[in-house]
């Protein structure tokens, strides 16, 4: 299996940037999804990969060899579409066997191998209907199966789970990624849903407007996320921000304020923020499950008062207002807490636990 | 509750009157028919009633008249000329609706709104050009001049309407054939182009029945009787230096729609069964 390397990638449509010099690589057998929102980039991307579009700049290299220039049926690739497109006027067995009939394969051996690929995704049962007459998620199986039957070497994914319904995307999500461990096959997957780049992926690039804004593994992207993009894509709920910032110094202790806010920072933090290059003005994030609620003030935090209460059955979410800059937060509470609407609370964080980022330039300081 | 009359029955009321109004409509249509049909096998007509029955009308089936060509050369020649305009109109719309939809060229939309500005002018209009054109090329009398005229007046309107059907195939269908292995010639005739099929079979009748019906051209363009199609034979019928005889006009009339009738009827079931059964999502 290659490692895909991609190089200052460009694609542009007239003026429009689809994907703006973006570089990255994804190993033999990795598993790398593609993050963003729609309109970033990714699924251009992808269609480079798989020599559908033709980059504006830029080379994309299947080990040692450049691709840029090679057509898709030359780059023994599977790919599964968010619409499936299956074929309609074909049987799944037909579907399943296209690809094999263009390399005009003894029917024999074809039929072995359909049946094989079919066994695997539990879809023989269904080789002689058509499309139109089997249900999304057996569509779905159909497409992968199509994908897999040239025992290709890349696989592309372009938003595969996005048409189901949302309890047989989880279905679908772990037995794609263990379908890809056991063949491991080098694959790309493009996603607007974190979650499922972060449940199925070794490594995820975030896009966004064209760029990679991170490239990481799902813990790195979740913890260290490099700006403020990233920060807020990932992870739900989102992470909390509290902007607008200054950073002030009194008697040799730190703190970032603003008008009604006043958080004391430790002392690595601070050191952090005076070493680096800054607007001197910040923002500083936190995710939900890294806040505590507390009645009484201690040392990092703040006090707020809460607004709505999200019960999810096995978690609650507090959503709270930030007291001075009516900013709206969310807290996973610890279970058992036993809050009312409008009670004035001490938003408590942790040491190690806070990010800080400059306001101008959404990069992360700490 | 009391309920009036029409309110208990205002569906039934309803469904009623709508179908009265529709027959009203369509009645001077469904007639006119009824009477041609029936003008054919009678010698002469009072009104609606036929005053005897006679098959004399259809002689022209078994025995030559006198001043018309043969009936089965004519009919022949009808359809020599519907089936080539429509495989000429086919054969090309099929591969320049594709072009039209998916290929970016410089100048493809100017040329989509050329086609309609074009399609706007009435093909009478440009009689006296195609008469030198057709001189040119030595086409006058000849049916080869009226398939390439009819088929070439054609052919951007019925591209235009090829590529709406082309319109509605996703790309994904197309990348997935690149995917696995395809040329994009090869993807175009095994998976888009039966895709398409309904468009095809709608091109295709409308092409067929247009040439079946052509008249103007044939009229003007074509001297010989042996060259003559089913519409100069109507005409001649209704006749310039003969009285006009109106048992052969009707039964010619219905001969030379029937196949047409045939044809719909089998048509019509075959792209209504497409569209329903067609792409999905």
């Amino acid at each position: 299996m290659p490692t895909i390397r991609v190089v200052n990638l460009k694609k542009y449509f007239g003026k429009v940037k689809a994907v703006d010099n973006i570089s990255f690589e994804v190993k033999d057998g990795e598993f790398v999804a593609l993050l963003g929102p729609s309109g970033c980039g990714k699924t251009t991307t992808l269609l480079m990969l798989a020599g559908i579009y033709k980059p504006t700049g830029g080379e994309i290299w299947f080990d040692d060899q450049l691709m840029n220039n090679v057509p898709p049926k030359y780059r023994e690739i599977g790919m599964v579409f968010q619409n499936y497109a299956l074929y309609p006027h074909m049987t799944v067995y037909e579907n399943i066997a296209f690809p094999l009939r263009a390399k005009k394969m003894e029917e024999n051996e074809i039929k072995k191998r359909v049946h094989d690929v079919a066994k695997k995704l539990m879809i023989e049962n269904l080789l002689d209907r058509k499309p139109g007459q089997i249900s999304g998620g057996q569509q779905q199986r159909v497409a992968l199966a199509r994908a897999l039957i040239k025992q290709p070497k890349v696989l592309l994914f372009d938003e595969p789970l996005s048409n189901l319904d949302a309890k047989l995307r989880m279905m679908m999500r772990a037995e794609i990624k263990k379908l890809q461990e056991d063949l491991g096959i080098t694959s790309v997957y493009v996603t607007h849903d974190q979650a499922e780049a972060m449940t199925m992926a070794s490594r995820i690039v975030v896009f966004s407007r064209g760029k990679i804004m991170q490239y990481g593994t799902p813990d790195e992207v979740y913890r260290k996320p490099k700006n403020i993009f990233v920060a807020t894509f990932i992870g739900n709920p989102a992470m909390n921000l509290i902007r607008n910032l200054d950073y002030i110094k009194e008697k040799g202790k730190a703190f970032l304020v603003s008008e009604n806010l006043r958080l004391e920072l430790p002392e690595d933090v601070a050191k952090k923020i005076e070493e680096s290059k800054n607007s001197g003005k910040f923002i500083l994030g936190f995710r939900p499950e890294d806040a505590k609620i507390d009645q009484k003030e201690s040392d990092m935090g703040f006090w707020a008062y809460v607004y709505v209460l999200e019960p999810l059955g096995r978690d609650l979410i507090i959503n709270l207002k930030v007291i001075g800059t009516e900013e709206l937060i969310k807290i996973f509470a610890e279970d058992e807490v036993n809050i009312k609407k409008d009670e004035k609370v001490f938003v408590k964080l942790q040491h190690g636990k806070i990010h800080i980022f400059d306001s101008e330039t959404e990069e992360l300081i700490i | 509750m009391r309920l009036s009359f029409y309110q208990r029955n205002a569906d039934k009321i309803r469904i009623f009157l709508f179908i009265l109004i529709m027959f009203a409509i369509t009645s001077p249509i469904i007639l006119s028919y009824f009477w041609l049909i029936l003008r054919s096998f009678s010698v002469d007509m009072k009104g609606f009633i036929p005053t005897q029955l006679t098959v004399k009308n259809w002689r022209f089936l078994w025995s030559e008249i006198k001043g018309y060509p043969n009936i089965w050369k004519t009919t022949l020649n009808t359809a020599f000329v519907a089936i080539m305009v429509m495989l000429f109109e086919v054969f090309m719309t099929s591969m320049g609706g594709y072009a039209l939809s998916r290929f970016d060229f410089p100048g493809r939309t100017s040329m989509m709104k050329f086609i309609l500005v074009l399609h706007a002018f009435p093909s009478v209009s440009l009689m006296v050009a195609i008469y030198y054109v057709l001189k040119y090329l030595n086409l006058l009398d000849n049916l080869w001049g009226i398939i390439l005229l009819k088929a070439s007046l054609e052919t951007p309107w019925a591209t235009w309407v090829m590529k709406g059907f082309y319109d509605g195939i996703p790309w994904e269908m197309e990348w997935a054939g690149l995917v696995d292995g395809y040329s994009r010639f090869q993807v175009w005739r095994k998976v888009i182009l039966p895709l398409v099929k309904p468009g095809v079979a709608v091109t295709a009748v409308f092409a067929f029945l247009s040439g079946w019906s052509e008249f103007i051209f044939i009229n003007t363009f074509i001297f010989s009787q042996e060259f003559w199609t089913l519409s100069k034979y109507v005409k001649a019928t209704i006749g310039d230096f003969r009285f006009a005889d109106y048992g052969l006009l009707s039964a010619v009339g219905v001969f030379y729609a029937l196949p047409t009738i045939i044809l719909f009827f089998f048509v019509s079931k075959y792209m209504i069964k497409l569209t329903i059964g067609g792409v999905k999502g």
